[in-house]
């Protein structure tokens, strides 16, 4: 069930939508305060809630969702590629082929998740307000090539670290954080891992050995086939 | 029960200040002193690069990646039930905790809802990793400050419990046990019996330590206002878990969120602790032991009957959709943020490691702090390089 | 004496017999812990139950200098891959290297990572892998048992000229 700002509730489905009425306080007060900052938002009910802000209201929107959202408690920062990668599980077992089919299929068109998202890269990140209970995650469209955006650690001191970890797993800039390096990797790695284009080496050299121990699903009398825990 | 008063708390912080200040005035030069990355008291592979005035630590700032082992890009290629395998190594002392958080996002995505048999079962193994996990530390601490006996009742009452939960899954820490849907198996003849046996051991452990450690006048004078920690500034870094209740935040994610587990249904506390020090970390992860030794007395009297796996589809294929579960794990909050496209393998896993946030609030805390005080404030913090380097 | 007899290779049976036992019940294990393994280690090094001290394998060695066997439990990365190289160095021969799991004997789960070194034999000699993930202590203890029944048979002349170790 979301309730996204285009209007497409069907007419059978409005009547057994829920109101998570706090979920849609939290918001109604961010629109309150950032105004158009708010780009989209969707709320699973009794659930989580996503918003998406406007890339030039990120730091406005950390500072809103702290001192006026009472959403103290940091919770981590990171980025998504949102790009499909070009050798999905880079190998044909008996489940992919069971699954997709035998041909090779063509890459599926880049898709983004809740709350929507135009560019390739979008940093989200976690906060919670532990004294009303809920929390919140808050995405940010980054760009598509060079993506850059506002820091957070000017609001919370703990976006530090990981800032600095989606630096150097995604390239994603961060305007104004005190000192951008390496965090997990060493000091000559070329390259950023998680983007989805960063393959990886040994699923090319060597592939799959297939399946060596096969255990039937608990409750089912079946023999195991092979199409089982590839 | 504050022993360290607010007056006494920032005349500590005032006076480290002033020194540091008064030594950079005087241009005394200093002194880099690297620990780690193989030192027996860092947990693990964790570099820590200080730089000294006399005995003070100027900045000091930890290295970190000795044990990174790109667990986010792991998932993406993994099936569900490979990355179950996989993700118990990380924070590898809490075994069974470790599966729970994505076992559930997995199991919201799909809208599938395990029997009560399950879940129950599932909460006991999650306390008994916790046990499993904070007995190390009742132990490990005590090196930290130069005991050595706590350990060795620490391995061997930890022994205790991981035969329990050997017992069950197959394995001793990595167990591997928890499915989509339930769990992989029943649980054997006669565990009940043991595990109350296993619980009765937990809480003479947790006497004992109580009177070897917290009693003893060497271990509170290295840790009573050491490392204090205000609330808000635990907040802003992320602290979570027992680090955080240690400040005084009330705030336990089993009580505060409900992801399905049966923990309302049981008559147990949050204990918290005002001060924010060292003592505090240590005194909270005693209390907290006992209690998940009282949480799964209660557990294994009332476990209901019935099967212990919901009908899954033997292939399994995530509905797309986006979601983030967290549960109190041992060392903190552990979080998975699952990003799924409807394939077998996820899009993208975010892990969000307790220790990670824990260690992040280093460079502001050590500094002004003397180098014996290090290691004591990095034992209280209780990090496991699994957990901080994924 | 000593010396002597085993440079120009003449060393009588007996007294290489005595050595090698001598020198396989009074070994100092260095416990290079990394990662999960080191707890498995822990157990069997350290802990009651599974007391490694009993075959006469000491475990508390101050620094490697001090030690002759060094088990490398727990995955091997890039960035810690060189550590382990001075570590190994640092040790004065006659050394051996037990490789504790499967991440240290081949990457083990890790095995496409683009972090992780593939085996700690990439970097340094290993005499005895132990599998498991992660080896149960009994599983280690065997391992050291092992180990201890190829020193007994070793040729301590070969050794000391450089001679690569021929395992019957």
């Amino acid at each position: 069930m979301s309730s996204s700002d285009t209007p497409d509730t069907d007419v059978t489905e409005a009547e057994a939508v829920e109101v998570d009425e706090l979920r849609e306080g939290v918001v109604a007060r961010l629109r309150e305060v950032l105004g158009d900052g708010v780009v989209e938002h969707h709320i699973v009910p009794n659930c989580d809630v996503w918003i998406r802000i406007r890339p030039d209201a990120w730091q406005a929107a950390a500072s809103s969702v702290r001192y006026t959202l009472g959403a103290r408690q940091f919770g981590f920062l990171s980025a998504i590629d949102w790009q499909p990668s070009p050798w999905r599980r880079y190998m044909d077992s008996e489940v992919d082929k069971a699954v997709h089919g035998d041909e090779p299929k063509p890459l599926p068109e880049m898709t983004t998740g809740y709350a929507g998202g135009e560019t390739r890269f979008q940093v989200f990140a976690r906060v919670a307000n532990i004294i009303e209970h809920w929390g919140v995650t808050l995405k940010v469209d980054a760009g598509d090539t060079d993506p850059a955006v506002d820091t957070w650690t000017k609001v919370y001191a703990g976006a530090d670290w990981h800032e600095r970890e989606t630096w150097e797993m995604f390239g994603v800039r961060f305007e104004g954080h005190p000192f951008l390096r390496n965090i997990y990797l060493p000091s000559g790695f070329e390259g950023n891992p998680l983007r989805k284009d960063y393959p990886l080496l040994s699923r090319f050299t060597k592939p799959w050995p297939g399946i060596v121990d096969v255990e039937p699903m608990p409750g089912t009398d079946e023999e195991p086939s092979s199409e089982e825990g590839a | 029960m504050t022993a360290v008063s607010d007056r006494q708390k920032l005349a500590y912080l005032a006076g480290q200040a002033a020194d540091a200040r008064v030594n950079v005035e005087l241009e005394t030069e200093g002194m880099v002193l690297n620990i780690g990355p193989q030192h027996p008291a860092t947990h693990g592979t964790l570099r820590i690069v200080a730089r000294l005035d006399g005995e003070q630590v100027v900045q000091a700032e930890p290295i970190m990646g000795y044990m990174h082992r790109g667990y986010e890009k792991l998932t993406e290629v993994r099936t569900y039930a490979q990355i179950t395998a996989l993700i118990n190594r990380i924070d590898w002392v809490g075994s069974f905790a470790n599966e729970v958080p994505f076992i559930l996002a997995a199991e919201r995505l799909m809208g599938i809802e395990a029997p009560p048999r399950a879940q129950w079962i599932r909460t006991i193994l999650f306390e008994m990793g916790r046990m499993a996990n904070i007995i190390l530390f009742l132990g490990d601490m005590g090196i930290q400050v130069g005991a050595l006996t706590p350990m060795f009742y620490a391995f061997r009452d930890r022994e205790f419990i991981l035969n329990q939960i050997e017992a069950v899954t197959g394995g001793r820490f990595h167990p591997n046990f928890d499915r989509i849907g339930g769990l992989k198996d029943d649980l054997p003849k006669g565990w009940i019996e043991d595990s109350h046996t296993a619980m009765a051991k937990v809480r003479e452990i947790c006497d004992i330590m109580e009177d070897v450690l917290l009693g003893a006048e060497i271990f509170e004078a290295r840790t009573r206002g050491v490392g204090v920690i205000p609330p808000d500034v635990a907040m802003q870094f992320g602290l979570s878990g027992a680090n955080a209740r240690a400040s005084g935040i009330d705030w336990d994610l089993r009580r505060d969120t409900d992801v399905g587990l049966p923990y309302g249904q049981v008559d147990w506390k949050v204990w918290t602790h005002p001060d924010g020090d060292s003592f505090a970390r240590y005194w909270v992860r005693l209390q907290e032991t006992r209690e998940a030794s009282l949480i799964v007395d209660q557990l294994l009297d009332t476990i209901p009957s019935g099967p212990v796996m919901a009908k899954v589809p033997r292939i399994i294929k995530v509905p797309e959709g986006e979601a983030y579960v967290a549960t109190e794990n041992p060392l903190g909050e552990m979080g998975f943020y699952v990003v799924s496209k409807g394939d077998l393998n996820p899009f993208r896993v975010k892990i969000k490691t307790a220790s990670f946030n824990n260690l992040s609030i280093t460079p502001w805390l050590l500094r002004g702090v003397y180098v014996p005080d290090i290691i004591t404030i990095l034992g209280s913090l209780y990090f496991i390089l699994g957990d901080l380097d994924r | 004496m000593g010396l002597g007899l085993v440079e120009s290779g003449k060393m009588p049976k007996p007294l290489s017999k005595l050595l090698n036992l001598s020198r396989s019940y009074s070994m100092w294990v260095y416990q290079w812990g990394l990662a999960c393994c080191a707890l498995e280690m822990g157990a069997a090094f350290g802990a009651p139950r599974y007391d490694v001290m009993r075959l006469g394998v000491i475990p508390f060695p101050a620094s490697p200098r001090q030690a002759d066997l060094v088990v490398i439990s727990g995955t091997v990365t890039d960035k810690m891959a060189p550590a382990i190289k001075r570590l190994y160095e640092q040790m004065p021969d006659p050394k051996y290297v037990i490789s504790m799991g499967s991440c240290a004997n081949c990457g083990g789960p890790y095995w496409d990572s683009y972090s992780v070194t593939k085996g700690v034999d990439q970097i340094i000699p290993v005499d005895v892998y132990v599998p498991g993930c992660p080896p149960r202590p009994e599983a280690l203890l065997e391992g050291v048992v092992l180990l201890q029944q190829r020193i007994k048979d070793e040729d301590i002349g070969a050794r000391w000229r450089g001679e690569p170790i021929v395992v019957e």
